[in-house]
């Protein structure tokens, strides 16, 4: 058969074949892909969407004894008591307070710090504050804990070293209502600050060194080159930053506050996460706990959704 | 960050050519010392830490004091006493486990589905897609996930603290995201070749991603090893070894919890301290390792999400 006939005959084929069996031949060509996903697919079913299942419960009067569909329906109860109670809004208003003050605080300073990684003149330094602006990401909240209390205990932290030397009373800082706020923002961004600065540092990497060279014939002095070059071209990753946290601005830092708090401080420092852990888990109010985490769930979805939606529609850059 | 000090040595030539004004060395001046801020803000907690473990047991100043002592007068008791105590070295073989364990799980699961993730033409993949991504956007919390793991009859299991979070569809998508960024011609070239999906998985993809692996078994390393709070729900023995630093943490005195006094004559706060740092050599050990994996996974990751 020569390979023009050999063309016609593929060709008429096809043409003959309809689309159903193409899609046919290409689920065929795909199996060892199924395949593949086969082990990742049962894994979401099992651990993402049964608890999805699961969070039927918060419309039912959960019992243990008799399992997740077996206890009564009861409709919008658990939300109603929720709604009502007066720590609802004390809820919200301290997650709030916690991610929003998170990132007033942590978003300079990692620009900042950007910025500063980026124009340093002497490689060393550079280095070694590179290096150890990122290690502190990588602790966990137990351990930061215990350096917090190395630096902040009241009989004898260093901070109350240093107040006492200046003529002050000792203050416990973990468990005064006043003080507590600050320790869980600052901490956050002493950790955080250099992992968040390395985004806009890939950003600070991706500037056309000409535009430097550029403005340094035409005579700009290096405040001049950060204002006019270097903060314009990170905008958009600070635009993209921004909304994308507005998506998660309900999860402000479960594991830092439930190591942090104490009965005392529980005024200022109970967030909605830390809420559901003591009701369900402690005190076995699972439908209620569950209803919490569902509005929870739903909110953040919405915002997620939105958030994603805005970052797509103004800087071009999306999570999905 | 080879990329970033190419750049300066170019601009260090310019810099010679063109004259610095004034307000360029104040510029330079201004920056040099928010970097040497940075570091000491970054220093003190941890000397502070780290003498306050080296603390004799004898020593009476106050910890300010503590601080500017100089090395010889430092006392390993504290870690003696951590290191002889059965309790401290069951929970950091029990860590280990659970990292070795939760790491090679999680790259299992995750790497093939980003992979499918990956594959443009596989019929289907919008809805496998979706199925990734629903639970990632609307997370329904804790309790669910934790009668789930009861039901499956995981409690004080080891795998319990690390199978709810084997696959974090964030890592997920990053990893995708690099996979396509593999130029199709490869892929398809080692089809054509007669490859199955399998085998261009292990011989075209993975030889090619090192460094996003790295970053993402990094990521999956330390998630694993930092966890406390899946370890105190599902565990009530053989518990990691972040479980037993909040323990000993939040024993105020000595004689409050049993297990400190049994670490032999060090302070309390010495112990306290040295098991602070004990618990976080292992990542720092490890992270200069992988340190340049993951700067070049990150930005990778982060530049186009």
């Amino acid at each position: 058969m020569t390979t023009a006939e050999n063309k016609e005959r593929s060709t008429s084929q096809v043409l003959q074949k309809p689309a159903r069996s193409k899609l046919r031949r290409e689920i065929s060509r795909h199996r060892s892909v199924y395949l593949l996903a086969l082990i990742p697919l049962v894994y979401y079913i099992i651990f993402k969407y049964v608890p999805i299942w699961n969070a039927q419960i918060a419309f039912r009067d959960f019992m243990a004894v008799r399992g997740v569909t077996g206890s009564e329906w009861i409709g919008l109860e658990n939300f109603r008591t929720f709604v009502d109670s007066f720590y609802f809004w004390s809820l919200i208003r301290n997650t709030v307070m916690y991610s929003v003050g998170k990132l007033v605080i942590s978003l300079p300073l990692s620009i900042i710090l950007a910025i500063c990684i980026y124009e340093c003149t002497k490689p060393g330094l550079r280095k070694v504050v590179q290096t150890l602006a990122y290690l502190p990401h990588f602790l966990s909240w137990v351990i930061m804990y215990g350096i917090l209390l190395a630096l902040l205990a009241p009989g004898d932290g260093v901070v109350n070293d240093v107040i006492k030397l200046a003529g002050g009373k000792a203050i416990d800082f973990l468990s005064n209502v006043k003080t507590f706020p600050w320790v869980v923002l600052f901490s956050d961004a002493w950790k955080e600050m250099g992992w968040s600065a390395i985004i806009f540092i890939a950003a600070l990497m991706g500037i056309d060194v000409s535009l430097f060279e550029a403005a340094m014939v035409e005579g700009a002095n290096s405040w001049q080159r950060v204002r006019y070059i270097t903060i314009p071209a990170i905008m958009p990753v600070v635009v993209t930053v921004l909304i994308l946290k507005l998506g998660t601005i309900l999860d402000a830092g479960f594991n830092q506050i439930f190591m942090l708090y104490s009965p005392q401080v529980y005024s200022v420092a109970d967030i909605i996460d830390t809420w559901v852990y003591r009701q369900g888990l402690l005190e076995f109010e699972f439908g209620l706990a569950t209803a919490v985490g569902l509005f929870k769930g739903v909110f953040g979805m919405m915002l997620v959704l939105f958030a994603n939606w805005l970052s797509r529609r103004l800087t071009d850059n999306s999570l999905f | 960050m080879a990329e970033i000090k190419r750049r300066h040595l170019k601009y260090e030539l310019q810099n010679k050519k063109v004259k610095l004004t004034k307000a360029d060395h104040v510029f330079n001046v201004v920056v040099n010392l928010f970097m040497v801020f940075i570091l000491i803000v970054i220093l003190i907690p941890v000397w502070s830490t780290i003498t306050l473990s080296f603390r004799p047991n004898d020593y009476l100043g106050s910890n300010l004091e503590g601080m500017f002592l100089p090395p010889w007068q430092w006392s390993p008791d504290a870690y003696t006493a951590l290191l002889g105590n059965d309790g401290f070295l069951d929970a950091f073989f029990n860590s280990f486990r659970i990292l070795v364990g939760g790491v090679a799980t999680a790259l299992i699961l995750t790497i093939p589905m980003a992979y499918v993730l990956s594959v443009h033409s596989l019929p289907g993949r919008k809805i496998i897609n979706l199925i990734v991504i629903i639970p990632y956007v609307f997370n329904v919390g804790m309790i669910p996930t934790y009668l789930l793991v009861r039901d499956l009859g995981l409690m004080n299991h080891l795998s319990a603290v690390f199978l709810p979070g084997a696959i974090s569809t964030y890592n997920c998508i990053i990893m995708r995201q690099f996979f396509v960024g593999i130029p199709n011609e490869l892929k398809e070239s080692a089809r054509i070749d007669g490859c199955t999906e399998l085998q261009v998985l292990f011989r075209i993809i993975l030889p090619l991603s090192k460094a996003i692996v790295m970053t993402i078994g990094l990521y999956y390393g330390v998630s694993f090893w930092n966890d406390f709070f899946n370890a105190m729900l599902y565990l009530n023995d053989n518990q990691p070894l972040p479980i037993l630093l909040r323990n000993i943490l939040l024993a105020s005195g000595m004689n409050e919890y049993v297990e400190v006094n049994a670490f032999g004559n060090a302070p309390v706060s010495a112990i306290k301290a040295a098991s602070v740092f004990m618990s976080a050599i292992p990542m720092i050990v490890a992270y200069p390792f992988i340190q340049k994996y993951f700067t070049k996974g990150t930005l990778l990751g982060s530049v186009k999400g």
